[in-house]
Protein backbone atom coordinates (compact mmCIF):
# COMPACT_ATOMS: atom_id res chain seq x y z
CA UNK A 1 0.00 0.00 0.00
CA UNK A 2 1.40 3.40 -0.98
CA UNK A 3 1.33 6.71 1.57
CA UNK A 4 -1.14 9.10 -0.40
CA UNK A 5 0.43 10.85 -2.99
CA UNK A 6 3.69 9.83 -2.43
CA UNK A 7 6.39 10.34 -5.02
CA UNK A 8 6.27 7.22 -7.78
CA UNK A 9 10.36 7.58 -9.19
CA UNK A 10 9.82 8.02 -13.02
CA UNK A 11 11.30 9.14 -16.16
CA UNK A 12 8.57 10.59 -17.87
CA UNK A 13 7.69 14.25 -19.42
CA UNK A 14 5.43 15.03 -16.14
CA UNK A 15 8.89 14.13 -14.06
CA UNK A 16 11.30 15.99 -15.63
CA UNK A 17 9.13 19.19 -15.96
CA UNK A 18 10.22 22.38 -13.84
CA UNK A 19 9.16 22.04 -10.40
CA UNK A 20 8.04 25.89 -10.37
CA UNK A 21 6.09 25.32 -13.86
CA UNK A 22 4.27 22.10 -11.68
CA UNK A 23 3.20 24.06 -8.60
CA UNK A 24 1.90 27.07 -10.66
CA UNK A 25 0.01 24.70 -12.65
CA UNK A 26 -1.35 22.54 -9.86
CA UNK A 27 -2.83 26.31 -8.51
CA UNK A 28 -4.11 28.06 -11.64
CA UNK A 29 -5.67 24.78 -12.46
CA UNK A 30 -7.26 24.37 -9.30
CA UNK A 31 -8.09 28.11 -10.00
CA UNK A 32 -9.47 27.42 -13.34
CA UNK A 33 -11.44 23.97 -12.30
CA UNK A 34 -13.38 25.77 -9.27
CA UNK A 35 -14.17 28.71 -11.22
CA UNK A 36 -15.38 26.85 -14.50
CA UNK A 37 -18.84 25.44 -15.30
CA UNK A 38 -18.93 21.92 -16.37
CA UNK A 39 -18.03 21.91 -19.98
CA UNK A 40 -14.32 23.24 -18.28
CA UNK A 41 -14.85 20.62 -15.69
CA UNK A 42 -15.43 18.06 -18.26
CA UNK A 43 -12.18 19.70 -20.43
CA UNK A 44 -9.81 19.62 -17.59
CA UNK A 45 -10.66 15.86 -16.54
CA UNK A 46 -9.77 14.91 -20.25
CA UNK A 47 -6.46 17.03 -19.78
CA UNK A 48 -5.64 15.99 -16.78
CA UNK A 49 -6.60 12.22 -17.45
CA UNK A 50 -3.90 12.24 -20.16
CA UNK A 51 -0.90 14.42 -18.05
CA UNK A 52 -1.76 11.00 -16.10
CA UNK A 53 -1.08 8.85 -18.79
CA UNK A 54 1.53 10.54 -19.34
CA UNK A 55 3.29 10.44 -16.36
CA UNK A 56 3.22 6.67 -16.32
CA UNK A 57 1.91 6.61 -12.75
CA UNK A 58 -0.21 3.60 -11.85
CA UNK A 59 -3.71 3.64 -11.70
CA UNK A 60 -3.60 1.81 -8.44
CA UNK A 61 -1.78 5.40 -7.01
CA UNK A 62 -4.41 7.67 -8.27
CA UNK A 63 -6.96 5.03 -6.68
CA UNK A 64 -5.13 5.20 -3.40
CA UNK A 65 -5.53 9.08 -2.94
CA UNK A 66 -8.96 9.03 -4.16
CA UNK A 67 -10.10 6.39 -2.30
CA UNK A 68 -9.94 8.54 1.40
CA UNK A 69 -12.20 11.39 0.45
CA UNK A 70 -14.90 9.30 -1.72
CA UNK A 71 -17.29 9.34 1.84
CA UNK A 72 -16.41 13.17 1.44
CA UNK A 73 -17.42 13.14 -2.44
CA UNK A 74 -21.01 10.99 -1.84
CA UNK A 75 -22.02 13.38 1.38
CA UNK A 76 -20.89 16.56 -1.04
CA UNK A 77 -23.15 14.65 -4.04
CA UNK A 78 -26.12 13.98 -1.73
CA UNK A 79 -26.27 17.18 -0.34
CA UNK A 80 -26.15 19.37 -3.25
CA UNK A 81 -29.04 17.18 -4.76
CA UNK A 82 -31.27 16.97 -1.96
CA UNK A 83 -30.83 20.46 -0.50
CA UNK A 84 -30.71 23.16 -4.06
CA UNK A 85 -33.95 24.36 -4.45
CA UNK A 86 -35.73 24.03 -7.75
CA UNK A 87 -37.81 21.40 -9.74
CA UNK A 88 -38.21 17.90 -8.78
CA UNK A 89 -37.17 14.80 -10.46
CA UNK A 90 -40.24 12.96 -10.22
CA UNK A 91 -44.07 14.40 -10.44
CA UNK A 92 -45.13 15.67 -7.19
CA UNK A 93 -46.98 12.05 -6.39
CA UNK A 94 -44.18 10.91 -4.99
CA UNK A 95 -42.34 11.48 -1.07
CA UNK A 96 -42.19 15.42 -0.61
CA UNK A 97 -38.11 14.66 0.25
CA UNK A 98 -36.41 14.68 -3.13
CA UNK A 99 -33.46 15.64 -5.11
CA UNK A 100 -33.98 18.34 -7.51
CA UNK A 101 -32.28 17.99 -11.48
CA UNK A 102 -30.41 21.11 -10.54
CA UNK A 103 -29.49 19.66 -7.40
CA UNK A 104 -28.23 16.75 -9.19
CA UNK A 105 -26.52 18.83 -11.73
CA UNK A 106 -24.68 21.42 -9.10
CA UNK A 107 -23.84 17.95 -6.99
CA UNK A 108 -22.11 16.35 -10.11
CA UNK A 109 -20.51 19.60 -11.18
CA UNK A 110 -19.23 19.93 -7.26
CA UNK A 111 -18.22 16.20 -6.64
CA UNK A 112 -16.24 16.79 -10.03
CA UNK A 113 -14.71 19.72 -9.48
CA UNK A 114 -12.99 18.23 -5.97
CA UNK A 115 -12.22 14.94 -7.69
CA UNK A 116 -10.43 17.16 -10.18
CA UNK A 117 -8.33 19.30 -7.52
CA UNK A 118 -7.37 15.99 -5.30
CA UNK A 119 -6.09 14.72 -9.00
CA UNK A 120 -4.04 17.76 -9.63
CA UNK A 121 -2.41 17.58 -5.95
CA UNK A 122 -2.07 14.06 -6.22
CA UNK A 123 -0.29 14.54 -10.05
CA UNK A 124 2.20 17.44 -8.77
CA UNK A 125 3.22 15.56 -5.28
CA UNK A 126 3.37 11.53 -7.39
CA UNK A 127 5.80 13.16 -9.86
CA UNK A 128 8.13 15.59 -8.36
CA UNK A 129 10.95 15.05 -5.35
CA UNK A 130 9.71 16.50 -1.63
CA UNK A 131 12.81 18.03 -2.33
CA UNK A 132 12.16 19.45 -5.66
CA UNK A 133 8.79 20.54 -4.34
CA UNK A 134 10.62 22.54 -1.65
CA UNK A 135 13.23 23.83 -4.21
CA UNK A 136 10.55 24.85 -6.28
CA UNK A 137 8.51 26.62 -3.80
CA UNK A 138 11.70 28.36 -2.57
CA UNK A 139 12.18 29.77 -6.14
CA UNK A 140 8.54 30.84 -6.31
CA UNK A 141 8.71 32.73 -2.93
CA UNK A 142 12.47 34.49 -3.75
CA UNK A 143 10.49 37.21 -5.41
CA UNK A 144 8.63 38.19 -2.39
CA UNK A 145 12.05 37.98 0.37
CA UNK A 146 11.63 42.05 -0.53
CA UNK A 147 8.31 41.99 1.78
CA UNK A 148 9.68 40.30 4.04
CA UNK A 149 8.50 36.64 3.44
CA UNK A 150 11.68 34.15 4.97
CA UNK A 151 11.47 32.11 1.51
CA UNK A 152 15.15 30.12 2.11
CA UNK A 153 13.56 29.67 6.38
CA UNK A 154 10.50 28.18 5.04
CA UNK A 155 12.28 25.90 2.41
CA UNK A 156 14.25 24.49 5.38
CA UNK A 157 11.45 24.21 7.21
CA UNK A 158 9.58 22.03 5.19
CA UNK A 159 12.58 20.17 4.00
CA UNK A 160 13.53 19.14 7.91
CA UNK A 161 9.81 18.25 8.41
CA UNK A 162 10.02 16.20 5.76
CA UNK A 163 13.75 14.51 6.89
CA UNK A 164 12.55 14.12 10.48
CA UNK A 165 9.07 12.26 9.55
CA UNK A 166 10.75 8.73 9.32
CA UNK A 167 13.03 9.72 12.58
CA UNK A 168 10.11 10.51 14.57
CA UNK A 169 7.82 7.49 13.39
CA UNK A 170 10.89 5.34 14.59
CA UNK A 171 10.93 7.71 17.90
CA UNK A 172 6.93 7.08 18.54
CA UNK A 173 7.64 3.32 18.15
CA UNK A 174 10.17 3.22 20.66
CA UNK A 175 8.00 4.66 23.27
CA UNK A 176 4.98 2.82 22.80
CA UNK A 177 7.60 -0.46 23.39
CA UNK A 178 8.63 1.07 26.27
CA UNK A 179 5.61 1.81 27.49
CA UNK A 180 4.18 -1.24 26.17
CA UNK A 181 7.06 -3.33 28.22
CA UNK A 182 5.91 -1.51 31.71
CA UNK A 183 2.27 -3.03 31.07
CA UNK A 184 0.35 -0.58 29.01
CA UNK A 185 -1.98 -1.97 26.87
CA UNK A 186 -2.84 0.23 23.69
CA UNK A 187 -5.41 -1.97 22.08
CA UNK A 188 -8.57 -2.11 25.23
CA UNK A 189 -10.09 0.21 26.93
CA UNK A 190 -13.05 3.17 26.43
CA UNK A 191 -12.15 5.79 23.64
CA UNK A 192 -11.23 8.12 26.53
CA UNK A 193 -8.62 6.17 27.62
CA UNK A 194 -7.47 5.11 24.93
CA UNK A 195 -7.04 9.02 24.52
CA UNK A 196 -5.16 9.39 27.31
CA UNK A 197 -2.80 6.58 26.43
CA UNK A 198 -2.05 8.57 23.35
CA UNK A 199 -1.10 11.82 25.08
CA UNK A 200 1.26 9.80 27.33
CA UNK A 201 3.06 8.96 23.99
CA UNK A 202 2.99 12.85 22.83
CA UNK A 203 4.06 13.70 25.36
CA UNK A 204 7.47 12.20 25.10
CA UNK A 205 7.42 12.54 21.27
CA UNK A 206 8.00 16.49 22.03
CA UNK A 207 10.05 16.06 24.85
CA UNK A 208 12.58 14.43 22.87
CA UNK A 209 11.92 16.62 19.50
CA UNK A 210 12.87 19.43 21.41
CA UNK A 211 16.29 18.42 22.62
CA UNK A 212 16.50 17.31 19.08
CA UNK A 213 16.04 20.48 18.09
CA UNK A 214 18.55 22.05 20.34
CA UNK A 215 21.18 19.57 18.93
CA UNK A 216 19.99 20.26 15.61
CA UNK A 217 20.95 23.69 15.73
CA UNK A 218 24.11 23.18 17.04
CA UNK A 219 24.98 21.39 14.60
CA UNK A 220 23.64 23.47 11.91
CA UNK A 221 25.26 26.71 13.31
CA UNK A 222 28.39 24.52 13.17
CA UNK A 223 28.05 23.74 8.94
CA UNK A 224 27.46 27.53 8.48
CA UNK A 225 24.01 27.81 8.84
CA UNK A 226 22.82 32.15 9.49
CA UNK A 227 19.72 33.37 8.17
CA UNK A 228 19.38 34.86 4.50
CA UNK A 229 20.81 33.71 1.39
CA UNK A 230 21.75 30.49 0.07
CA UNK A 231 22.31 28.06 -2.74
CA UNK A 232 21.36 24.79 -3.81
CA UNK A 233 22.80 21.15 -5.03
CA UNK A 234 20.12 21.43 -7.45
CA UNK A 235 19.60 23.77 -10.22
CA UNK A 236 16.28 24.18 -12.02
CA UNK A 237 16.51 24.31 -15.86
CA UNK A 238 13.26 25.71 -17.80
CA UNK A 239 13.30 23.41 -20.64
CA UNK A 240 11.45 23.01 -24.01
CA UNK A 241 8.61 21.25 -22.72
CA UNK A 242 8.17 23.63 -19.67
CA UNK A 243 7.53 26.12 -22.26
CA UNK A 244 5.24 24.33 -23.95
CA UNK A 245 3.50 23.61 -20.96
CA UNK A 246 3.72 27.22 -19.78
CA UNK A 247 1.96 28.58 -23.36
CA UNK A 248 -0.87 26.03 -22.82
CA UNK A 249 -1.64 27.77 -19.11
CA UNK A 250 -1.24 31.11 -20.53
CA UNK A 251 -4.07 30.20 -23.67
CA UNK A 252 -6.19 28.77 -21.02
CA UNK A 253 -5.98 31.56 -18.56
CA UNK A 254 -6.53 34.12 -21.00
CA UNK A 255 -9.62 32.00 -22.57
CA UNK A 256 -11.10 32.19 -19.46
CA UNK A 257 -9.94 35.79 -18.46
CA UNK A 258 -11.44 37.56 -21.28
CA UNK A 259 -14.20 34.59 -22.34
CA UNK A 260 -13.57 33.62 -25.48
CA UNK A 261 -15.78 31.94 -28.28
CA UNK A 262 -14.52 28.44 -27.56
CA UNK A 263 -14.90 28.83 -23.91
CA UNK A 264 -17.98 30.20 -24.24
CA UNK A 265 -18.93 26.81 -26.13
CA UNK A 266 -17.96 24.79 -22.88
CA UNK A 267 -19.19 26.89 -20.58
CA UNK A 268 -22.92 27.35 -21.45
CA UNK A 269 -24.38 28.41 -17.87
CA UNK B 1 46.70 27.43 15.25
CA UNK B 2 44.02 27.21 18.22
CA UNK B 3 44.90 29.25 21.02
CA UNK B 4 42.74 29.08 24.35
CA UNK B 5 43.49 31.69 27.15
CA UNK B 6 42.63 31.43 30.40
CA UNK B 7 38.61 30.09 29.44
CA UNK B 8 36.04 30.00 31.60
CA UNK B 9 32.91 28.58 31.35
CA UNK B 10 29.82 28.27 34.27
CA UNK B 11 26.08 28.57 32.82
CA UNK B 12 25.04 30.18 36.31
CA UNK B 13 27.10 32.83 38.06
CA UNK B 14 26.11 31.10 41.34
CA UNK B 15 27.52 27.52 40.35
CA UNK B 16 31.41 26.37 40.33
CA UNK B 17 32.75 26.84 36.68
CA UNK B 18 32.60 23.96 34.13
CA UNK B 19 34.91 24.74 32.70
CA UNK B 20 38.02 26.60 34.78
CA UNK B 21 41.37 29.20 33.67
CA UNK B 22 42.10 26.43 30.94
CA UNK B 23 44.98 27.43 28.68
CA UNK B 24 46.29 25.52 25.71
CA UNK B 25 47.11 25.93 22.22
CA UNK B 26 46.36 22.92 19.15
CA UNK B 27 48.64 22.89 16.60
CA UNK B 28 47.30 22.70 12.99
CA UNK B 29 47.60 19.43 11.65
CA UNK B 30 47.78 17.94 14.88
CA UNK B 31 45.72 14.42 16.34
CA UNK B 32 44.80 15.77 19.56
CA UNK B 33 42.86 13.49 21.82
CA UNK B 34 40.32 14.73 24.80
CA UNK B 35 39.47 12.40 27.42
CA UNK B 36 37.83 12.67 30.95
CA UNK B 37 34.84 11.23 32.89
CA UNK B 38 31.33 12.30 32.46
CA UNK B 39 30.48 15.58 33.13
CA UNK B 40 33.86 17.31 32.99
CA UNK B 41 33.16 19.66 30.66
CA UNK B 42 34.49 17.91 27.60
CA UNK B 43 31.64 18.63 25.17
CA UNK B 44 31.57 22.18 26.84
CA UNK B 45 34.99 23.03 25.69
CA UNK B 46 34.74 21.44 22.39
CA UNK B 47 31.99 23.72 21.94
CA UNK B 48 33.60 26.50 22.18
CA UNK B 49 36.11 25.91 19.42
CA UNK B 50 33.18 26.91 16.77
CA UNK B 51 32.03 29.93 18.34
CA UNK B 52 28.49 27.44 19.63
CA UNK B 53 29.25 28.86 23.11
CA UNK B 54 31.22 31.89 24.10
CA UNK B 55 33.88 32.31 26.97
CA UNK B 56 32.32 33.85 30.20
CA UNK B 57 36.08 34.35 30.65
CA UNK B 58 38.85 34.42 28.48
CA UNK B 59 39.53 34.10 24.54
CA UNK B 60 39.66 31.44 22.01
CA UNK B 61 41.92 32.65 19.13
CA UNK B 62 41.23 30.71 15.72
CA UNK B 63 44.03 31.58 13.52
CA UNK B 64 44.14 35.12 15.26
CA UNK B 65 40.39 35.14 14.65
CA UNK B 66 38.73 35.93 18.19
CA UNK B 67 35.19 33.58 18.51
CA UNK B 68 34.09 36.51 20.46
CA UNK B 69 33.83 38.48 17.43
CA UNK B 70 30.39 37.78 15.36
CA UNK B 71 31.55 38.97 12.22
CA UNK B 72 34.18 36.83 12.06
CA UNK B 73 31.85 33.30 12.86
CA UNK B 74 31.14 32.51 9.52
CA UNK B 75 34.50 32.11 8.99
CA UNK B 76 35.49 30.46 12.04
CA UNK B 77 33.25 27.52 11.49
CA UNK B 78 34.42 27.56 8.04
CA UNK B 79 38.25 26.60 9.93
CA UNK B 80 36.81 24.81 12.26
CA UNK B 81 34.12 21.50 11.70
CA UNK B 82 32.29 20.18 14.33
CA UNK B 83 30.99 16.21 14.13
CA UNK B 84 28.46 15.30 16.89
CA UNK B 85 28.16 12.41 18.87
CA UNK B 86 24.79 11.28 18.09
CA UNK B 87 24.12 11.24 13.61
CA UNK B 88 20.66 11.06 14.26
CA UNK B 89 20.66 15.05 15.53
CA UNK B 90 22.86 16.25 13.06
CA UNK B 91 21.45 15.06 9.08
CA UNK B 92 19.79 17.85 7.93
CA UNK B 93 18.89 16.25 4.32
CA UNK B 94 16.21 14.09 2.84
CA UNK B 95 18.87 12.21 0.77
CA UNK B 96 22.38 12.05 1.62
CA UNK B 97 23.65 14.18 -1.61
CA UNK B 98 21.26 16.92 0.25
CA UNK B 99 22.54 16.82 3.07
CA UNK B 100 26.23 17.41 1.91
CA UNK B 101 25.39 20.16 0.28
CA UNK B 102 23.76 21.87 3.20
CA UNK B 103 27.13 23.46 4.49
CA UNK B 104 28.86 24.39 0.73
CA UNK B 105 24.88 25.79 -0.05
CA UNK B 106 25.29 28.21 3.27
CA UNK B 107 28.37 29.52 2.08
CA UNK B 108 26.46 30.56 -1.07
CA UNK B 109 29.00 28.57 -3.39
CA UNK B 110 27.47 27.89 -7.01
CA UNK B 111 25.66 24.47 -8.14
CA UNK B 112 28.65 23.15 -9.77
CA UNK B 113 31.05 23.88 -7.17
CA UNK B 114 28.36 22.46 -4.44
CA UNK B 115 28.31 19.26 -7.39
CA UNK B 116 31.70 18.94 -6.93
CA UNK B 117 32.47 19.41 -3.11
CA UNK B 118 29.53 16.82 -2.43
CA UNK B 119 31.24 14.39 -4.95
CA UNK B 120 34.55 14.72 -3.35
CA UNK B 121 33.31 14.33 0.17
CA UNK B 122 31.28 11.24 -0.55
CA UNK B 123 33.72 9.79 -2.17
CA UNK B 124 36.57 10.37 0.64
CA UNK B 125 34.51 8.63 3.37
CA UNK B 126 33.24 5.99 0.94
CA UNK B 127 29.52 7.06 0.77
CA UNK B 128 29.67 8.22 -3.26
CA UNK B 129 27.10 4.80 -4.05
CA UNK B 130 24.74 6.37 -1.89
CA UNK B 131 24.37 9.89 -3.65
CA UNK B 132 20.55 9.53 -3.97
CA UNK B 133 19.78 7.34 -0.89
CA UNK B 134 17.46 8.92 1.56
CA UNK B 135 19.78 9.57 4.82
CA UNK B 136 17.55 7.68 7.37
CA UNK B 137 18.09 4.61 5.67
CA UNK B 138 21.55 4.52 6.42
CA UNK B 139 23.09 2.19 8.99
CA UNK B 140 24.57 4.04 11.94
CA UNK B 141 28.11 3.95 10.73
CA UNK B 142 27.08 5.10 7.74
CA UNK B 143 25.23 8.01 9.08
CA UNK B 144 27.88 9.29 11.54
CA UNK B 145 30.34 9.18 8.08
CA UNK B 146 27.58 11.10 6.19
CA UNK B 147 27.65 13.38 9.18
CA UNK B 148 31.73 14.07 8.38
CA UNK B 149 31.07 14.13 4.72
CA UNK B 150 29.07 17.06 5.48
CA UNK B 151 31.20 18.78 7.68
CA UNK B 152 34.17 17.84 4.88
CA UNK B 153 32.33 19.33 2.19
CA UNK B 154 32.93 22.72 4.26
CA UNK B 155 36.89 21.96 3.72
CA UNK B 156 37.44 22.87 7.30
CA UNK B 157 41.38 22.32 8.48
CA UNK B 158 40.38 21.57 11.97
CA UNK B 159 37.57 19.44 13.02
CA UNK B 160 36.48 18.72 16.43
CA UNK B 161 34.63 14.93 16.89
CA UNK B 162 32.44 15.12 20.09
CA UNK B 163 32.63 11.02 20.91
CA UNK B 164 31.77 10.46 17.49
CA UNK B 165 31.45 6.59 17.97
CA UNK B 166 29.50 6.02 21.48
CA UNK B 167 26.59 5.07 19.06
CA UNK B 168 28.24 3.03 17.06
CA UNK B 169 29.17 -1.40 16.75
CA UNK B 170 32.58 -2.23 17.04
CA UNK B 171 33.02 -2.63 12.74
CA UNK B 172 31.67 0.94 12.17
CA UNK B 173 33.92 2.31 15.14
CA UNK B 174 36.82 0.78 13.37
CA UNK B 175 35.80 2.42 10.15
CA UNK B 176 35.12 6.25 11.61
CA UNK B 177 38.63 5.68 13.37
CA UNK B 178 40.50 4.58 10.08
CA UNK B 179 38.58 7.68 8.54
CA UNK B 180 39.71 10.04 11.59
CA UNK B 181 43.44 9.00 10.66
CA UNK B 182 43.23 9.48 7.40
CA UNK B 183 42.20 12.84 7.37
CA UNK B 184 44.68 13.59 10.02
CA UNK B 185 47.40 12.41 7.51
CA UNK B 186 46.12 14.74 5.32
CA UNK B 187 47.03 17.91 7.09
CA UNK B 188 43.34 18.12 9.48
CA UNK B 189 43.90 18.57 12.83
CA UNK B 190 41.91 16.51 14.74
CA UNK B 191 40.15 16.93 18.15
CA UNK B 192 38.82 13.86 19.26
CA UNK B 193 36.70 13.94 22.59
CA UNK B 194 36.20 10.20 23.81
CA UNK B 195 35.95 8.18 27.24
CA UNK B 196 37.23 4.87 25.41
CA UNK B 197 41.21 4.64 25.55
CA UNK B 198 41.96 2.05 22.90
CA UNK B 199 40.47 4.69 20.26
CA UNK B 200 43.57 7.41 20.62
CA UNK B 201 46.57 5.53 20.89
CA UNK B 202 47.64 6.87 17.32
CA UNK B 203 46.96 10.26 19.00
CA UNK B 204 50.08 13.29 19.00
CA UNK B 205 48.69 13.86 22.36
CA UNK B 206 46.62 13.55 24.81
CA UNK B 207 44.09 16.21 27.00
CA UNK B 208 43.02 14.00 30.17
CA UNK B 209 40.44 16.61 31.45
CA UNK B 210 38.98 16.14 35.16
CA UNK B 211 36.15 19.31 36.58
CA UNK B 212 37.33 21.55 34.17
CA UNK B 213 41.06 21.37 34.04
CA UNK B 214 43.20 20.03 32.04
CA UNK B 215 45.39 17.43 34.61
CA UNK B 216 47.31 15.66 32.12
CA UNK B 217 48.87 17.00 28.56
CA UNK B 218 51.15 14.47 27.09
CA UNK B 219 51.73 11.87 24.60
CA UNK B 220 49.57 8.51 24.94
CA UNK B 221 53.04 6.41 26.00
CA UNK B 222 53.58 8.83 29.24
CA UNK B 223 49.66 9.63 29.74
CA UNK B 224 48.96 5.78 30.21
CA UNK B 225 51.81 5.42 32.34
CA UNK B 226 49.53 7.50 35.10
CA UNK B 227 47.47 4.86 35.55
CA UNK B 228 46.69 5.37 39.21
CA UNK B 229 45.74 8.98 38.47
CA UNK B 230 43.60 8.17 35.47
CA UNK B 231 41.40 4.90 37.31
CA UNK B 232 41.00 7.73 40.12
CA UNK B 233 39.08 10.25 38.16
CA UNK B 234 37.34 6.94 36.77
CA UNK B 235 39.03 6.15 33.49
CA UNK B 236 40.59 3.33 32.19
CA UNK B 237 43.95 2.96 30.12
CA UNK B 238 44.26 0.41 27.18
CA UNK B 239 44.54 -3.13 28.52
CA UNK B 240 48.30 -3.59 26.88
CA UNK B 241 49.43 -0.25 28.47
CA UNK B 242 48.37 -1.29 31.90
CA UNK B 243 49.86 -4.86 31.65
CA UNK B 244 52.93 -3.47 30.75
CA UNK B 245 52.53 -1.21 33.29
CA UNK B 246 52.16 -3.93 35.80
CA UNK B 247 54.75 -5.81 34.83
CA UNK B 248 57.19 -3.28 35.09
CA UNK B 249 55.92 -2.14 38.69
CA UNK B 250 56.85 -5.54 39.44
CA UNK B 251 60.21 -4.93 38.49
CA UNK B 252 60.34 -6.42 34.79
CA UNK B 253 62.29 -4.65 32.45
CA UNK B 254 60.08 -3.60 29.90
CA UNK B 255 60.33 -0.44 27.46
CA UNK B 256 57.45 2.24 28.72
CA UNK B 257 56.38 3.19 25.16
CA UNK B 258 54.62 0.65 23.84
CA UNK B 259 51.16 0.30 22.91
CA UNK B 260 50.32 -1.36 20.21
CA UNK B 261 49.70 -5.45 20.86
CA UNK B 262 51.99 -6.87 18.27
CA UNK B 263 54.87 -4.78 19.51
CA UNK B 264 54.25 -5.57 22.92
CA UNK B 265 53.90 -9.49 21.98
CA UNK B 266 57.39 -8.80 20.78
CA UNK B 267 58.85 -7.02 23.54
CA UNK B 268 57.60 -10.07 25.65
CA UNK B 269 58.92 -12.64 23.11
CA UNK B 270 62.54 -10.85 23.31
CA UNK B 271 62.48 -10.71 27.35
CA UNK B 272 61.69 -14.48 27.50
CA UNK B 273 64.08 -15.53 24.62
CA UNK B 274 66.56 -13.26 24.74
CA UNK B 275 69.07 -15.06 22.22
CA UNK B 276 66.25 -14.70 19.75
CA UNK B 277 66.95 -11.36 18.04
CA UNK B 278 64.69 -11.81 14.66
CA UNK B 279 62.04 -9.92 14.06
CA UNK B 280 58.78 -12.51 14.53
CA UNK B 281 55.65 -11.88 13.85
CA UNK B 282 53.33 -13.35 16.61
CA UNK B 283 49.94 -11.40 15.93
Amino acid sequence: MYPIGQYAPGQSLMHRLDPRIKILCTILLSFLVLQGGMWAALFFSVLLGSAFLFSGISFSRLWQSLKPMFVFFILLFLLHAFFTPGRPILPSSAPRFMPTSEGLYLGALTTLRFVLLVLCATLLTCSTLPMDLVHGLERLLRPLRRIGVPSHEIALMISLALRFIPTFMIELQRIKEAQMARGVDFHSGSIFKRLKKTVDLIIPLLLGAFRRADELAGAMESRGYQRGSRTYLRELHFSHSDLAVTCLMVVMTWGYVFRLQILKFFNPY
Amino acid sequence: MIKIENLTYQYDSNQKPILADLNLEIRAGEYVALVGPNGCGKTTFIRHLNGLLLPVKGDIWIDDWNTKDSALLPKIRQKVGMVFQNPDHQIVGTTVEEDVAFGPGNLNLSPPEIRQRVDRALEWVGLRHHLQTTSHALSGGEKQLLALAGVLAIRPIYIAFDEPTSHLDPLSRKRILRVLQKLNSQGIAIIHVTHNMDEIIHAQRILVMDQGKIILDDNPAAVFTRIELLQKIGLDVPKISALLWHLRQKGIALRADILELDEACLELYRLIKPENTDPVHLV
